[in-house]
Protein backbone atom coordinates (compact mmCIF):
# COMPACT_ATOMS: atom_id res chain seq x y z
CA UNK A 1 0.00 0.00 0.00
CA UNK A 2 1.17 3.39 -1.37
CA UNK A 3 2.16 5.74 2.22
CA UNK A 4 -0.19 8.02 0.94
CA UNK A 5 -3.26 5.41 1.02
CA UNK A 6 -1.60 4.13 4.28
CA UNK A 7 -1.82 7.74 6.31
CA UNK A 8 -5.00 8.46 4.98
CA UNK A 9 -6.76 5.29 6.21
CA UNK A 10 -4.74 5.58 9.61
CA UNK A 11 -6.39 9.49 9.25
CA UNK A 12 -9.71 7.47 9.31
CA UNK A 13 -9.43 5.51 11.91
CA UNK A 14 -7.68 8.53 14.37
CA UNK A 15 -10.70 10.55 13.51
CA UNK A 16 -13.04 7.84 14.47
CA UNK A 17 -11.11 6.92 18.00
CA UNK A 18 -11.13 10.81 18.67
CA UNK A 19 -14.58 11.27 18.24
CA UNK A 20 -15.98 8.35 20.34
CA UNK A 21 -13.24 8.76 23.30
CA UNK A 22 -14.03 12.82 23.26
CA UNK A 23 -17.41 11.95 22.13
CA UNK A 24 -17.40 14.79 19.91
CA UNK A 25 -20.68 15.45 18.35
CA UNK A 26 -21.40 16.56 15.34
CA UNK A 27 -18.78 15.04 13.39
CA UNK A 28 -18.10 11.71 11.45
CA UNK A 29 -14.88 10.26 10.23
CA UNK A 30 -15.19 11.00 7.26
CA UNK A 31 -16.21 14.84 7.79
CA UNK A 32 -13.48 15.45 10.56
CA UNK A 33 -10.98 18.14 8.51
CA UNK A 34 -7.26 16.31 8.94
CA UNK A 35 -5.82 19.71 9.38
CA UNK A 36 -8.36 21.60 12.13
CA UNK A 37 -6.24 22.10 15.17
CA UNK A 38 -6.83 20.08 17.76
CA UNK A 39 -6.47 22.62 20.67
CA UNK A 40 -7.64 25.96 19.09
CA UNK A 41 -10.52 24.91 17.24
CA UNK A 42 -11.61 21.81 18.50
CA UNK A 43 -10.92 22.81 21.91
CA UNK A 44 -9.17 19.81 23.20
CA UNK A 45 -6.72 19.63 26.25
CA UNK A 46 -3.47 18.16 27.36
CA UNK A 47 -5.86 15.29 29.37
CA UNK A 48 -7.79 14.37 26.02
CA UNK A 49 -4.64 13.81 23.72
CA UNK A 50 -2.99 12.29 26.37
CA UNK A 51 -6.30 10.01 26.20
CA UNK A 52 -6.21 9.53 22.68
CA UNK A 53 -2.41 8.87 22.78
CA UNK A 54 -3.07 6.03 24.95
CA UNK A 55 -5.99 4.17 22.78
CA UNK A 56 -3.35 5.08 19.39
CA UNK A 57 -0.55 3.55 21.60
CA UNK A 58 -2.81 0.23 21.73
CA UNK A 59 -4.60 0.26 18.55
CA UNK A 60 -1.26 0.27 16.43
CA UNK A 61 1.20 -1.20 19.30
CA UNK A 62 3.83 2.01 18.76
CA UNK A 63 5.95 3.19 21.42
CA UNK A 64 4.74 7.36 21.52
CA UNK A 65 6.89 9.54 23.61
CA UNK A 66 5.09 11.83 26.55
CA UNK A 67 6.98 14.58 25.16
CA UNK A 68 5.27 13.69 21.20
CA UNK A 69 2.11 13.43 21.95
CA UNK A 70 1.64 17.62 23.33
CA UNK A 71 2.58 18.10 19.18
CA UNK A 72 0.64 16.19 17.75
CA UNK A 73 -2.16 18.90 17.39
CA UNK A 74 -4.26 17.87 13.65
CA UNK A 75 -4.98 14.45 12.83
CA UNK A 76 -3.38 15.01 10.13
CA UNK A 77 -0.04 15.25 12.57
CA UNK A 78 -1.06 12.55 14.07
CA UNK A 79 -1.58 10.12 11.26
CA UNK A 80 1.77 10.51 10.16
CA UNK A 81 3.56 10.50 13.43
CA UNK A 82 2.02 7.01 13.49
CA UNK A 83 3.18 6.25 9.99
CA UNK A 84 6.38 7.02 10.28
CA UNK A 85 6.07 4.97 13.72
CA UNK A 86 5.17 1.75 11.81
CA UNK A 87 7.86 2.42 8.86
CA UNK A 88 10.49 2.73 11.51
CA UNK A 89 9.69 -1.04 13.27
CA UNK A 90 8.71 -2.68 9.73
CA UNK B 1 -0.08 -7.79 46.58
CA UNK B 2 1.58 -6.08 43.54
CA UNK B 3 -0.10 -6.61 40.81
CA UNK B 4 2.53 -5.77 37.81
CA UNK B 5 4.69 -8.53 37.20
CA UNK B 6 7.93 -7.10 36.17
CA UNK B 7 9.11 -6.94 32.25
CA UNK B 8 5.35 -7.23 31.32
CA UNK B 9 4.22 -4.15 28.96
CA UNK B 10 0.66 -3.02 29.54
CA UNK B 11 -1.97 -2.02 26.88
CA UNK B 12 -3.93 0.03 27.99
CA UNK B 13 -6.92 -1.35 27.10
CA UNK B 14 -5.90 -4.38 29.35
CA UNK B 15 -5.43 -2.14 32.52
CA UNK B 16 -9.06 -0.70 31.81
CA UNK B 17 -10.20 -4.78 32.33
CA UNK B 18 -10.43 -4.85 35.40
CA UNK B 19 -13.82 -3.58 35.90
CA UNK B 20 -12.83 -1.17 39.15
CA UNK B 21 -10.50 0.26 37.16
CA UNK B 22 -12.86 0.71 34.43
CA UNK B 23 -15.56 2.31 37.04
CA UNK B 24 -13.10 4.58 38.39
CA UNK B 25 -11.48 5.67 34.85
CA UNK B 26 -14.70 6.67 33.57
CA UNK B 27 -15.97 8.62 36.79
CA UNK B 28 -12.84 10.85 37.27
CA UNK B 29 -12.13 11.63 33.35
CA UNK B 30 -15.70 13.09 33.73
CA UNK B 31 -14.03 16.14 35.20
CA UNK B 32 -11.13 16.36 32.85
CA UNK B 33 -12.50 19.63 31.68
CA UNK B 34 -11.99 21.64 34.79
CA UNK B 35 -9.37 24.21 33.69
CA UNK B 36 -8.28 26.63 36.71
CA UNK B 37 -6.89 29.67 37.54
CA UNK B 38 -5.94 31.39 41.08
CA UNK B 39 -6.77 34.73 42.16
CA UNK B 40 -5.80 36.63 45.25
CA UNK B 41 -8.69 38.18 46.49
CA UNK B 42 -7.24 40.62 49.01
CA UNK B 43 -4.07 42.12 50.83
CA UNK B 44 -4.73 41.81 53.90
CA UNK B 45 -5.27 38.49 56.62
CA UNK B 46 -6.72 38.72 59.92
CA UNK B 47 -3.45 36.29 61.12
CA UNK B 48 0.25 36.49 60.09
CA UNK B 49 1.59 33.27 60.02
CA UNK B 50 5.44 31.74 59.67
CA UNK B 51 6.40 31.08 56.08
CA UNK B 52 3.13 32.20 54.21
CA UNK B 53 3.79 32.41 50.81
CA UNK B 54 1.50 35.47 50.14
CA UNK B 55 3.80 37.83 52.12
CA UNK B 56 6.80 36.67 50.13
CA UNK B 57 7.80 38.68 46.95
CA UNK B 58 5.84 41.78 45.77
CA UNK B 59 2.21 40.82 45.26
CA UNK B 60 1.99 41.31 48.71
CA UNK B 61 2.24 45.16 47.61
CA UNK B 62 -0.18 44.97 44.85
CA UNK B 63 -3.31 47.51 45.64
CA UNK B 64 -6.99 45.86 46.14
CA UNK B 65 -9.43 46.09 43.63
CA UNK B 66 -12.70 46.11 45.57
CA UNK B 67 -15.00 46.76 42.92
CA UNK B 68 -17.50 44.16 42.48
CA UNK B 69 -18.23 45.09 38.74
CA UNK B 70 -14.82 44.49 37.95
CA UNK B 71 -14.51 41.25 39.16
CA UNK B 72 -17.77 39.97 37.77
CA UNK B 73 -16.09 41.22 34.23
CA UNK B 74 -12.55 39.62 35.45
CA UNK B 75 -15.06 36.23 35.53
CA UNK B 76 -16.62 36.56 32.65
CA UNK B 77 -13.48 36.67 30.85
CA UNK B 78 -12.05 34.03 32.25
CA UNK B 79 -15.26 31.94 31.29
CA UNK B 80 -14.43 33.60 27.65
CA UNK B 81 -11.27 32.23 27.47
CA UNK B 82 -11.93 28.80 28.81
CA UNK B 83 -11.72 28.89 32.57
CA UNK B 84 -13.73 26.39 34.05
CA UNK B 85 -12.57 26.57 37.88
CA UNK B 86 -11.37 29.65 39.98
CA UNK B 87 -9.14 29.12 43.25
CA UNK B 88 -9.96 32.26 45.45
CA UNK B 89 -6.78 32.05 48.06
CA UNK B 90 -4.45 35.04 49.64
CA UNK B 91 -3.90 36.77 51.62
CA UNK B 92 -7.28 36.29 53.39
CA UNK B 93 -10.59 35.90 50.78
CA UNK B 94 -12.94 35.33 53.84
CA UNK B 95 -12.59 39.72 54.86
CA UNK B 96 -14.18 40.49 51.33
CA UNK B 97 -17.17 37.51 51.03
CA UNK B 98 -18.82 40.20 48.60
CA UNK B 99 -16.43 40.03 45.84
CA UNK B 100 -15.87 35.69 46.76
CA UNK B 101 -19.71 35.64 46.22
CA UNK B 102 -19.44 37.76 42.46
CA UNK B 103 -16.70 34.85 41.99
CA UNK B 104 -18.94 32.30 42.49
CA UNK B 105 -22.21 33.71 40.71
CA UNK B 106 -20.43 33.98 37.72
CA UNK B 107 -17.94 30.40 37.77
CA UNK B 108 -19.60 27.97 40.09
CA UNK B 109 -16.93 25.32 40.22
CA UNK B 110 -14.12 26.63 42.68
CA UNK B 111 -12.67 26.46 45.93
CA UNK B 112 -11.66 29.63 48.76
CA UNK B 113 -8.22 28.68 50.75
CA UNK B 114 -8.81 30.42 54.06
CA UNK B 115 -7.63 30.15 57.46
CA UNK B 116 -11.43 29.84 58.70
CA UNK B 117 -11.51 32.29 61.48
CA UNK B 118 -14.00 33.78 59.73
CA UNK B 119 -16.96 32.23 58.36
CA UNK B 120 -17.91 32.33 54.81
CA UNK B 121 -21.57 32.89 53.79
CA UNK B 122 -23.30 29.12 52.90
CA UNK B 123 -24.74 31.12 49.72
CA UNK B 124 -20.76 30.70 48.31
CA UNK B 125 -21.12 27.23 47.51
CA UNK B 126 -17.34 26.64 46.85
CA UNK B 127 -15.04 24.14 48.50
CA UNK B 128 -13.55 25.88 51.65
CA UNK B 129 -9.77 24.83 52.48
CA UNK B 130 -9.19 25.42 56.19
CA UNK B 131 -5.48 25.72 57.02
CA UNK B 132 -4.36 23.79 60.17
CA UNK B 133 -1.12 23.93 61.12
CA UNK B 134 -0.63 21.72 63.94
CA UNK B 135 -2.19 21.82 67.36
CA UNK B 136 -3.65 24.79 69.39
CA UNK B 137 -0.67 24.98 71.18
CA UNK B 138 1.63 25.45 67.43
CA UNK B 139 -1.00 27.79 66.14
CA UNK B 140 -0.40 30.54 68.50
CA UNK B 141 3.64 30.04 68.35
CA UNK B 142 3.44 30.38 64.20
CA UNK B 143 -0.08 32.29 63.57
CA UNK B 144 -0.44 34.11 66.58
CA UNK B 145 -4.16 32.82 66.84
CA UNK B 146 -5.59 31.24 70.01
CA UNK B 147 -8.08 27.79 70.07
CA UNK B 148 -7.56 27.97 66.22
CA UNK B 149 -8.62 24.62 65.68
CA UNK B 150 -11.94 24.92 68.06
CA UNK B 151 -12.89 28.03 66.29
CA UNK B 152 -12.60 26.67 62.95
CA UNK B 153 -14.68 23.70 63.78
CA UNK B 154 -17.02 25.98 65.51
CA UNK B 155 -17.51 27.45 62.06
CA UNK B 156 -17.51 24.60 59.52
CA UNK B 157 -18.45 21.81 61.69
CA UNK B 158 -21.11 19.59 59.31
CA UNK B 159 -20.35 21.65 56.60
CA UNK B 160 -20.46 20.28 53.03
CA UNK B 161 -18.00 22.64 51.89
CA UNK B 162 -15.52 22.51 54.47
CA UNK B 163 -12.07 20.51 54.07
CA UNK B 164 -9.40 20.65 57.00
CA UNK B 165 -6.37 20.73 55.57
CA UNK B 166 -3.20 20.09 57.81
CA UNK B 167 0.18 21.40 56.55
CA UNK B 168 2.86 19.21 57.51
CA UNK B 169 6.07 20.86 59.03
CA UNK B 170 9.44 19.72 60.04
CA UNK B 171 7.95 20.48 63.72
CA UNK B 172 4.08 19.39 63.42
CA UNK B 173 4.13 15.57 62.32
CA UNK B 174 3.44 13.90 65.81
CA UNK B 175 0.77 16.99 66.07
CA UNK B 176 -1.25 15.19 63.42
CA UNK B 177 -2.46 12.72 65.43
CA UNK B 178 -3.99 14.86 68.04
CA UNK B 179 -5.86 17.22 65.41
CA UNK B 180 -7.06 14.06 63.12
CA UNK B 181 -8.75 12.70 65.89
CA UNK B 182 -10.53 15.70 67.18
CA UNK B 183 -11.53 16.64 63.68
CA UNK B 184 -12.76 12.89 63.01
CA UNK B 185 -14.66 13.38 66.20
CA UNK B 186 -16.24 16.42 64.83
CA UNK B 187 -17.61 14.45 61.65
CA UNK B 188 -14.85 17.26 59.78
CA UNK B 189 -13.08 16.15 56.37
CA UNK B 190 -9.32 16.53 56.33
CA UNK B 191 -6.44 16.01 53.82
CA UNK B 192 -3.00 17.07 53.95
CA UNK B 193 -0.62 19.60 52.70
CA UNK B 194 3.42 19.39 52.82
CA UNK B 195 5.22 22.91 54.04
CA UNK B 196 6.94 24.15 51.21
CA UNK B 197 9.47 26.73 51.68
CA UNK B 198 9.25 29.88 49.92
CA UNK B 199 12.28 31.41 47.99
CA UNK B 200 14.85 32.66 50.70
CA UNK B 201 13.09 30.80 53.66
CA UNK B 202 16.04 29.91 56.14
CA UNK B 203 13.34 28.81 58.99
CA UNK B 204 12.90 25.85 60.91
CA UNK B 205 9.78 24.96 59.46
CA UNK B 206 11.42 23.22 56.09
CA UNK B 207 11.61 19.41 55.71
CA UNK B 208 14.67 16.62 55.84
CA UNK B 209 14.43 13.64 54.41
CA UNK B 210 13.90 12.20 57.55
CA UNK B 211 10.81 14.65 57.98
CA UNK B 212 9.10 13.17 54.79
CA UNK B 213 9.54 9.57 55.44
CA UNK B 214 7.78 10.34 59.20
CA UNK B 215 5.27 12.68 57.54
CA UNK B 216 4.46 9.61 54.70
CA UNK B 217 4.55 6.96 57.60
CA UNK B 218 2.02 9.38 59.80
CA UNK B 219 -0.39 9.99 56.68
CA UNK B 220 -0.96 6.54 55.72
CA UNK B 221 -1.67 5.48 59.52
CA UNK B 222 -4.24 8.57 59.92
CA UNK B 223 -5.43 7.23 56.33
CA UNK B 224 -5.79 3.71 57.97
CA UNK B 225 -6.97 5.39 61.19
CA UNK B 226 -9.64 7.69 60.11
CA UNK B 227 -11.09 6.43 56.31
CA UNK B 228 -14.42 8.48 56.77
CA UNK B 229 -12.96 11.81 57.28
CA UNK B 230 -9.52 11.51 55.55
CA UNK B 231 -9.68 12.47 51.81
CA UNK B 232 -5.92 10.70 51.12
CA UNK B 233 -4.52 7.95 49.37
CA UNK B 234 -1.17 6.12 49.82
CA UNK B 235 -0.19 6.85 45.98
CA UNK B 236 -0.87 10.73 47.74
CA UNK B 237 1.18 10.30 50.28
CA UNK B 238 4.01 8.96 47.84
CA UNK B 239 3.81 11.62 45.53
CA UNK B 240 4.28 14.53 48.42
CA UNK B 241 6.96 12.87 50.61
CA UNK B 242 9.02 12.11 47.99
CA UNK B 243 12.88 13.04 48.69
CA UNK B 244 12.40 14.95 45.32
CA UNK B 245 9.80 17.63 44.84
CA UNK B 246 6.93 17.99 42.55
CA UNK B 247 8.87 19.39 39.88
CA UNK B 248 11.37 17.41 39.88
CA UNK B 249 9.26 14.16 39.91
CA UNK B 250 6.70 15.24 37.47
CA UNK B 251 7.87 18.56 35.64
CA UNK B 252 5.85 21.27 36.66
CA UNK B 253 3.35 22.35 34.08
CA UNK B 254 2.37 25.64 35.74
CA UNK B 255 3.81 28.67 33.26
CA UNK B 256 6.46 29.56 35.91
CA UNK B 257 8.62 26.71 35.06
CA UNK B 258 6.91 25.38 31.86
CA UNK B 259 7.46 27.90 29.13
CA UNK B 260 5.10 26.11 26.87
CA UNK B 261 2.62 27.76 25.69
CA UNK B 262 1.16 24.65 23.53
CA UNK B 263 -1.68 23.00 25.83
CA UNK B 264 -3.30 22.28 29.42
CA UNK B 265 -1.16 24.91 32.36
CA UNK B 266 1.29 26.31 30.30
CA UNK B 267 -1.13 27.55 27.94
CA UNK B 268 -4.75 28.59 29.98
CA UNK B 269 -3.35 29.08 33.91
CA UNK B 270 -3.07 32.59 35.12
CA UNK B 271 -2.55 33.57 38.65
CA UNK B 272 -4.29 37.22 39.66
CA UNK B 273 -2.90 39.15 41.95
CA UNK B 274 -5.50 41.49 43.97
CA UNK B 275 -5.22 44.44 41.86
CA UNK B 276 -6.67 42.07 38.70
CA UNK B 277 -2.79 42.07 37.01
CA UNK B 278 -1.19 38.94 36.22
CA UNK B 279 2.10 37.95 34.98
CA UNK B 280 3.13 34.79 32.92
CA UNK B 281 6.60 34.33 34.25
CA UNK B 282 5.82 34.26 38.37
CA UNK B 283 2.21 32.17 37.22
CA UNK B 284 1.64 29.08 39.11
CA UNK B 285 -0.48 28.08 42.45
CA UNK B 286 2.06 29.08 45.11
CA UNK B 287 3.85 32.12 43.73
CA UNK B 288 7.18 32.84 45.43
CA UNK B 289 7.36 29.21 46.69
CA UNK B 290 10.86 27.40 46.05
CA UNK B 291 10.21 25.23 43.20
CA UNK B 292 12.85 22.92 44.41
CA UNK B 293 11.08 22.54 47.19
CA UNK B 294 7.68 22.92 46.56
CA UNK B 295 5.41 19.30 47.91
CA UNK B 296 2.24 21.63 47.92
CA UNK B 297 -1.17 19.69 47.82
CA UNK B 298 -2.63 22.47 45.05
CA UNK B 299 0.09 21.86 42.72
CA UNK B 300 0.41 18.04 42.90
CA UNK B 301 -3.50 18.45 42.41
CA UNK B 302 -2.63 19.62 38.66
CA UNK B 303 1.00 18.45 38.08
CA UNK B 304 0.27 14.39 39.26
CA UNK B 305 -2.92 14.27 37.39
CA UNK B 306 -1.50 16.07 34.44
CA UNK B 307 1.05 12.93 33.99
CA UNK B 308 -1.66 10.37 32.76
CA UNK B 309 0.03 8.94 29.61
CA UNK B 310 3.06 7.97 32.13
CA UNK B 311 0.96 6.51 34.90
CA UNK B 312 -0.66 4.10 32.42
CA UNK B 313 2.35 1.48 32.83
CA UNK B 314 0.74 -1.38 34.59
CA UNK B 315 -2.36 -1.88 36.62
CA UNK B 316 -0.92 -0.65 40.42
CA UNK B 317 0.75 2.25 39.20
CA UNK B 318 -2.73 3.49 37.08
CA UNK B 319 -4.63 2.44 40.18
CA UNK B 320 -2.10 4.48 42.20
CA UNK B 321 -2.63 7.57 39.71
CA UNK B 322 -6.39 6.92 39.45
CA UNK B 323 -6.61 7.05 43.58
CA UNK B 324 -4.87 9.94 43.44
CA UNK B 325 -7.23 11.80 40.93
CA UNK B 326 -10.11 10.44 42.79
CA UNK B 327 -8.72 12.11 46.22
CA UNK B 328 -7.86 15.37 44.49
CA UNK B 329 -11.54 15.47 43.34
CA UNK B 330 -13.39 14.92 46.16
CA UNK B 331 -10.68 17.60 47.99
CA UNK B 332 -11.59 20.25 45.18
CA UNK B 333 -14.88 19.87 43.73
CA UNK B 334 -18.71 20.24 45.57
CA UNK B 335 -20.51 17.20 45.55
CA UNK B 336 -18.12 14.96 44.02
CA UNK B 337 -17.74 11.46 46.51
CA UNK B 338 -14.31 9.91 47.16
CA UNK B 339 -14.48 6.53 46.38
CA UNK B 340 -12.66 3.80 48.07
CA UNK B 341 -8.79 3.57 47.19
CA UNK B 342 -8.17 1.00 44.70
CA UNK B 343 -4.41 0.46 46.10
CA UNK B 344 -3.63 0.48 49.26
CA UNK B 345 0.60 -0.15 49.55
CA UNK B 346 3.21 2.52 48.66
CA UNK B 347 3.97 2.88 44.81
CA UNK B 348 6.92 4.45 43.42
CA UNK B 349 6.46 7.16 40.86
CA UNK B 350 6.99 6.05 37.51
CA UNK B 351 11.33 6.29 36.67
CA UNK B 352 11.78 6.56 40.31
CA UNK B 353 13.81 3.67 42.80
CA UNK B 354 13.68 5.26 45.71
CA UNK B 355 10.40 6.97 47.87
Amino acid sequence: MSTERNVEKITLRVAEIMIEELKLEDVTPATFDPEIDLIDEVGIDSMDLATVALVLRDEYAIRIDEDDYPKLTSIRLISEYIDNKLKSVS
Amino acid sequence: MNDCPSNQEWKFSEILADPKIRARWEKVRKYFFMRESTYDMANRCNIRCEGCYYYEGDKQFAEENRDPAAWRELMRSEKARGITYVVLAGAEPSLVPELCEVCFQEMPLGTIATNGLKFIPESINYKIHISVWGNDATSFEIRKARNMLLRQIGNYQGDPRAVFVYTFTRNNIDQARQVAGILAENGCKLTFNMFSAPVGYDGQLRHTVSSLNQTRKIMTDLLEEYPASVLFSHYSAVAHTHQSGLHDLYSCSYPRMNPSTDIGLGRSFRQYRTDLTWNRAVSCCVPDTDCADCRHYASGSAVVTARLFRHAADPDTFKSWLDYVDTYLAVWVMGYEKGDNLCNHLVLPPGQDVF
